[in-house]
């Protein structure tokens, strides 16, 4: 037997053949080791072996035997923390938390030279959440948070309520739990876009030591559903099945193999032997929407509409009247693509039933409430046997509004009994998950002389891939707040979403609006250059204002409305700063070229469709609070900013309030955290719950002391009745001796929605010899009403717009003509490093919003949406040629540039 | 992960015996081999584990300048040692823009030599691939092939060889030493590698069992010291495998060049070293126009494998670049990443 030293522990144990120290720590329940990949690219796996940083994902595990192993549960080994999670925890230098581990774990080995070299000394560890500035800040000691004083939480810079847990490696995310008796699950996914599975010899699979069971579509139920999650199940298509004897993409399940290991759930997956009718396959959606191209999915006869999942059309006014008033028409094809979430945190669950008799599912979601829902309808069960919550989730932008991992879990845990865990690879993610639809734009977009647009006219063309979910509410989307953005009597668009045997796309950050966004930026700056004017006054003459009525291609009246109006504002700020410059010149010489550009993006707080939070708080024997709230926590800092509204309304301090969130059986019903809703709509009802919790405690404390309700007063932990001071324990205890519970339920709805904006303001230059962009400055102003917690708000951007230049400069999800993607790692799909990600200067405009609670709005989805046409704008400014279709990668600028020099 | 056996030799001898056992592959950090197990790419039936074994992992210099690197030197004990890094900064350079430190501080320098492609159809083991399976076909020609060969590939292999390190040492005249049943003998790494052909499954000249003791480079090679660059271009600024890299180093002397090195990483199987080049510059005054026509030399073969015609044109480009940036002068400290926030305060570029 081997004998493992960690974090000054002996082990005495044998790790399984093959296995890499990663899989073996987590064996020993070290789950401060985080997996992101697997592979080498990601460090959140990062350990110290005999002092030195290693991905132990690559470090085979005997080599650890007689080594000194340390994980960042063993970095403060007197007890006291390790001075680099000091300055974490100062800088707040994470949001989902997931990469902060391995983060450390680098960062603590660093020389002075290394320090002062991060792109460098930081090339092995990714994080998707941060933009890497809080990062930056912890590395150079800078200190981002404010103290918690009773009465003053709103607009301070709190620190996030889980960050010890977060530093210390005891934060446990969704697998970070023993489960005794536990099996796993792993699935065969299809080689092939589009055939018919004729038949699945699963004799050889099942020969297997540990394997449990091999599950197919003849096994599963035969309920149609979409993984997607809305509050409304209606905007998606029911198109999908557990698993289908027809696989429509590659990468799509064709069975499930469960065993007692993860590894035999491996072997058994690769000694299925599975015969495929091959089908015609389509790829391209333009090609799909013709008659005759290869079919994805059955249609009843009424609704015969080829692979057209969803169609959307409309105009105002006359836009070929709007047209022939125009001085000067653009008039451009604009495409953008796919991109992958990249949420360190894979999917992944964990099924069992409990003591209860009711199922339990741990998963990593964004809306566990949609998810039981569906799940229930899925499996044929009650949704009252079913008990779907999140504890920690890693990072998810729009990946895990999605149900792709529970569902497998808890029907084979309902088959076999016994607890069962899946947890993707990150392979997985880039081929099986959903990702941004890939968008094709044609603007046309006429304006007369001084500027004024007099007609617009948008045709999208969406591929949803082979499943439709998110696919009709991204093209709404799409079809919506961009065009909306501008003032126009003219406007006209038609839209549609088509299948096709690509992924199946679903939502991602900006969802449907980034892609629009995209294109007419650029057809803006396009018409201002046709007609001499400047990018920021083209704007400013154009944008909607309040009184505007706030429309895009339909009549119908909306329900969105300006609580406040901040986009001059933000417009002023990027304009001033870029005239101000940074200092940061271009690299010298001739082939270097220089130009900026301006992009902006509208948004509208929640999605058209229903969204619905509940809230419930409880005053505690001792004195202080539990509030609960079914919003999911995965980065977005919400607890942080639900704690902080509640503990404005009472007066008190952050700490007095301990908070649970995302969970069915434990927190009032929530939609899901998605399209931008934590703050408005989860934090209307904190709100709510929070002034009914006061208005419940005052009305309690009158009528005990006799003393008037208008002579009552709460007063961080206490109330006074007139002169009489009375802590809140002793009230509570005053209550509970007349059965008074102390206990208050509040629910918010989302109409009327209010209005975001962002504006993103870039210099750049281009190297015309290698199409190699350097950022110069990138400044970003938003209008999100007030911060309720500024250093949050700000991380959110910085994160938002890091992915911004992800998508426009690096993110490139390359596909080959079977519809296999070619470059499914980390290593050759490729996100921003701290090396790729340039310093935003960020800045909010000061409003005050009438409709989102205490004056915020939403914050976190739209900075992104106006990063790729600021970036294309500058490159047009710099080149004086347009590249309208992302990424900008090196390969595809230069051809052209070479051309035109 | 297939089930294999494991052997761990005490000695290179034995080392040796063990490998020449058909089905047999050395295991040194594993940085590269345990990825391809953990996807199936590799099954090999036998690891024998060389990480352990005495004499290998010392830098030893000679007095004439140059020096020999143990098989097993970690690739950050090598770039950190400030001696080698001031006599041979191009290779530090190179080592320094490849991978991360964390990966450095594990790889070694026999597992570089020997990394395998990053054909993404040879990582695919649903794709047709001859490196893997001999014969299969090569599901890369009329795939994606934006990043594979122009120089020296065949139709039955396309692909790329992904190091950083051995594209200056092809340059810089590095030597292997390999020992195997047969004893002991030396071969330059120019000729270390095998152009696909037929055969892309053999990819060096390494006989079964052989096993990379040292790579030692000779003491002419840092007379270059003073001019020497590497220049890397890839899709993100850091952590990604080149798409173009080139290797520059000249001895000049009055504004002429007395000798001239310069090796393509990037768009071979092998990293390519192109004498013809070198030799047009000797004698020359150092300038845009020697420069030029060395890099229309040095691609003077190249053909595209596919949708990369553009990598001829961008590695004519690069070469350029690396050649002035080479007669600029080696840099005295090694410049910051360009995109990040602190690459304006060094006000350094590189890495293109």
């Amino acid at each position: 037997m081997s004998r493992y030293d960690v974090n000054g522990r002996l082990y005495a144990a044998e790790p399984q053949p093959g296995e890499c120290l990663r899989s073996f720590l987590r064996s020993l329940d070290v789950f401060g080791v985080k997996k992101g990949c697997d592979a080498g690219d990601c460090g959140a796996c990062t350990v110290h072996i005999d002092g030195k940083p290693f991905h132990s994902c690559l470090v085979p595990a005997f080599r650890g035997d007689g080594c000194k192993i340390t994980t960042i549960e063993g970095l403060a080994e007197t007890g006291e923390w390790h001075p680099m999670q000091k300055a974490f925890h100062d800088a707040q230098a994470f949001q989902c938390g997931f990469c902060a581990a391995g983060m450390i774990m680098t960062a603590v080995t660093f020389t002075d030279a290394q320090r002062a070299d991060l792109p460098h000394a930081l090339k092995g560890n990714l994080c998707r959440c941060t933009g890497y500035r809080s990062i930056n800040d912890a590395l150079h000691g800078t200190c981002n948070i404010e103290p918690d004083v009773a009465g003053n939480a709103l607009g301070a810079s709190l620190a996030n309520p889980f960050t010890s847990e977060i530093l210390t490696g005891r934060a446990r995310y969704t697998m970070d739990i023993a489960v005794a008796n536990l099996l796993h699950l792993k699935v065969l996914r299809s080689p092939h876009a589009h055939a018919r599975i004729t038949g699945i010899d699963r004799s050889q699979a099942l020969s297997i030591p540990g394997v449990v069971a091999v599950y197919t579509w003849e096994d599963v139920p035969k309920r149609l559903f979409s993984s997607a999650l809305h509050e409304d199940h209606l905007v998606d298509p029911d198109d999908m099945m557990l698993l289908d004897d027809v696989v429509r993409f590659v990468g799509q399940r064709v069975a499930a193999v469960v065993a007692e290991t993860e590894a035999a759930a491996e072997a058994g997956c690769r000694a299925l032997e599975v015969e495929y009718e091959i089908l015609p396959a389509v790829f391209d959606p333009v090609v799909a929407m013709q008659p005759g191209a290869p079919q994805l999915h059955a249609k009843d006869h009424l609704s015969n509409s080829g692979n057209i999942f969803c169609t959307l059309a409309g105009e105002i006014g006359d836009v070929a009247q709007g047209f022939a008033e125009a001085f000067a028409i653009h008039e451009q094809t604009y495409s953008t693509t796919r991109a992958q979430h990249v949420h360190l945190e894979t999917h992944g669950s964990i099924a069992w039933k409990g003591a209860d008799n009711r199922w339990h599912v741990r998963t990593s979601s964004q809306a566990p409430f949609a998810a039981q829902k569906k799940l229930a309808y899925v499996m044929g069960i009650p949704a009252r046997d079913l008990h779907v919550f999140t504890e920690r989730v890693g990072g998810g932008f729009g990946g895990k509004q999605e149900m792709v991992s529970e569902d497998l879990v808890l029907f084979a845990t309902i088959k076999l009994n016994r607890p069962v865990s899946w947890e993707w690879t990150r392979e997985e993610e880039f081929i099986a998950a959903t990702t941004r639809h890939q968008m094709t734009t044609k603007v046309k977009i006429g304006a007369r002389k001084d500027g004024t647009i007099t007609a617009m006219d948008v045709e999208v063309v969406s591929n949803t891939g082979a499943y439709g979910g998110h696919g009709s509410e991204t093209l709404g989307a799409a079809m919506a707040s961009p065009i909306a953005a501008y003032r126009c009597k003219n406007k006209k668009g038609i839209g549609h979403a088509v299948y096709t045997n690509m992924t199946p796309a679903g939502g991602f950050r900006g969802y449907g609006a980034s892609q629009t966004t995209f294109a007419i930026e650029q057809a803006i700056d396009e018409l201002a250059v046709l007609l001499g004017i400047d990018p920021f006054a083209m704007r400013r003459r154009n944008v909607v204002m309040p009184g505007d009525n706030i429309e895009s291609i339909w009549q119908e009246p909306s329900d969105a409305s300006f609580g406040s109006h901040g986009i001059d504002e933000c417009l002023d700020i990027v304009e001033r700063e870029l005239a101000k410059g940074n200092g940061i010149v271009k690299p010298e010489g001739a082939d270097w070229l220089e130009g900026q550009g301006v992009a902006l993006a509208m948004l509208e707080c929640g999605p058209p469709t229903e969204h619905r939070s509940g809230a419930e708080m409880r005053l505690l024997p001792n004195g202080t609070y539990h509030l609960a709230c079914g919003s999911t926590e995965m980065g977005n800092g919400i607890t942080t900013a639900h704690k902080q509204i509640a503990a404005h309304i009472l007066g008190t301090r952050i700490e007095d309030i301990d908070i649970i969130n995302a969970d069915t059986d434990r927190t009032p019903y929530d939609t899901g955290t998605f399209a931008s809703t934590g703050t408005v709509v989860g934090g209307k009802a904190v709100h709510l719950a929070a002034e009914a919790m006061m208005a419940d405690i005052l009305a309690f404390a009158s009528r005990h002391t006799g003393v008037a309700l208008d002579q009552c007063r709460l007063d961080n932990d206490a109330v006074f009745c007139g002169n009489r001071r009375l802590s809140l324990s002793e009230l509570h205890a005053a209550g509970t001796a007349v059965d008074h519970r102390f206990s208050v339920n509040r629910r918010a709805y989302l109409s009327p929605r209010t209005i975001a904006f962002n504006v993103q303001g870039v210099r750049l230059a281009v190297q015309r010899v290698t199409g190699e962009i350097r950022v110069l400055h990138s400044v970003h102003a938003a209008d999100i009403g007030k911060p309720i917690n500024p250093m949050q708000c700000r991380g959110q951007l910085d994160g938002a717009v890091a992915m911004g230049y992800g998508w426009a400069l690096i993110e490139n999800m390359v596909h080959d003509d079977a519809g296999r993607m070619v470059n499914p790692q980390l290593r050759n799909c490729r996100i921003p490093s701290f090396a790729d990600t340039p310093h935003t200067d960020v800045f909010f405009a000061n409003t005050i919003d009438a409709i989102g609670p205490l004056g915020a709005k939403s914050q976190g989805e739209c900075g992104i949406n106006p990063v790729a046409p600021a970036v294309a704008n500058a490159i047009a400014n710099a080149t004086g040629l347009r590249f309208a279709h992302l990424p900008f990668t090196p390969d595809r600028l230069f051809a052209r540039l070479a051309a035109h020099s | 992960m297939n089930r294999f056996d494991y052997i761990r030799p005490a000695t290179v001898s034995e080392a040796v015996a063990a490998a020449s056992v058909p089905g047999s592959a050395y295991l040194a950090a594993g940085t590269n081999l345990i990825d391809l197990m953990k996807g199936g790419v590799v099954r090999p039936e036998r690891l024998v584990d060389v990480s352990h074994l005495p004499g290998l992992d010392g830098i030893e210099h000679f007095p004439d300048g140059g020096l020999r690197i143990g098989a097993l030197v970690r690739n950050a004990d090598l770039a950190h040692d400030a001696d080698f890094a001031a006599r041979f900064p191009a290779v530090a350079e190179a080592l320094l823009s490849g991978a991360s430190p964390q990966l450095r501080n594990a790889a070694t320098v026999g597992g570089n030599l020997l990394q395998r492609t990053r054909c993404a159809y040879f990582y695919d083991v649903a794709s047709a691939c001859n490196k893997r399976t001999p014969g299969a076909g090569c599901d890369a020609r009329g795939g994606q092939t934006r990043l594979q060969a122009v120089l020296g590939w065949s139709e039955a292999c396309i692909a790329t060889h992904p190091s950083d390190f051995c594209v200056p040492l092809v340059a810089l005249d590095a030597i292997v030493e390999i020992e195997g049943r047969s004893g002991r003998r030396d071969v330059p790494l120019e000729s270390f590698y095998r152009l696909p052909g037929d055969t892309p499954e053999r990819e060096s000249v390494l006989e079964a069992g052989e096993l990379i003791l040292a790579v030692r480079l000779p003491g002419t090679a840092a007379a270059f010291a003073g001019h020497a660059r590497y220049l890397k271009v890839r899709d993100r600024t850091s952590y990604a495998f080149a798409i173009v890299s080139a290797a520059a180093a000249l001895q000049i002397e009055s504004g002429r060049i007395l000798q001239a090195r310069l090796a393509l990483g990037g768009v071979a199987l092998k990293p390519w070293r192109t004498r013809a080049a070198e030799d047009s510059m000797a004698g020359e005054i150092t300038g845009p126009d020697t420069f030029r026509r060395a890099a229309d030399i040095a691609l003077a073969d190249a053909q595209p494998s596919g949708d990369n015609a553009f990598k001829i044109e961008l590695a004519r480009r690069i070469v350029v670049r690396a050649l002035s940036q080479a007669a600029v002068g080696t840099p005295k400290r090694m410049p910051a990443l360009p995109a990040s926030p602190f690459a304006a305060v060094s006000g350094a570029i590189t890495y293109v």
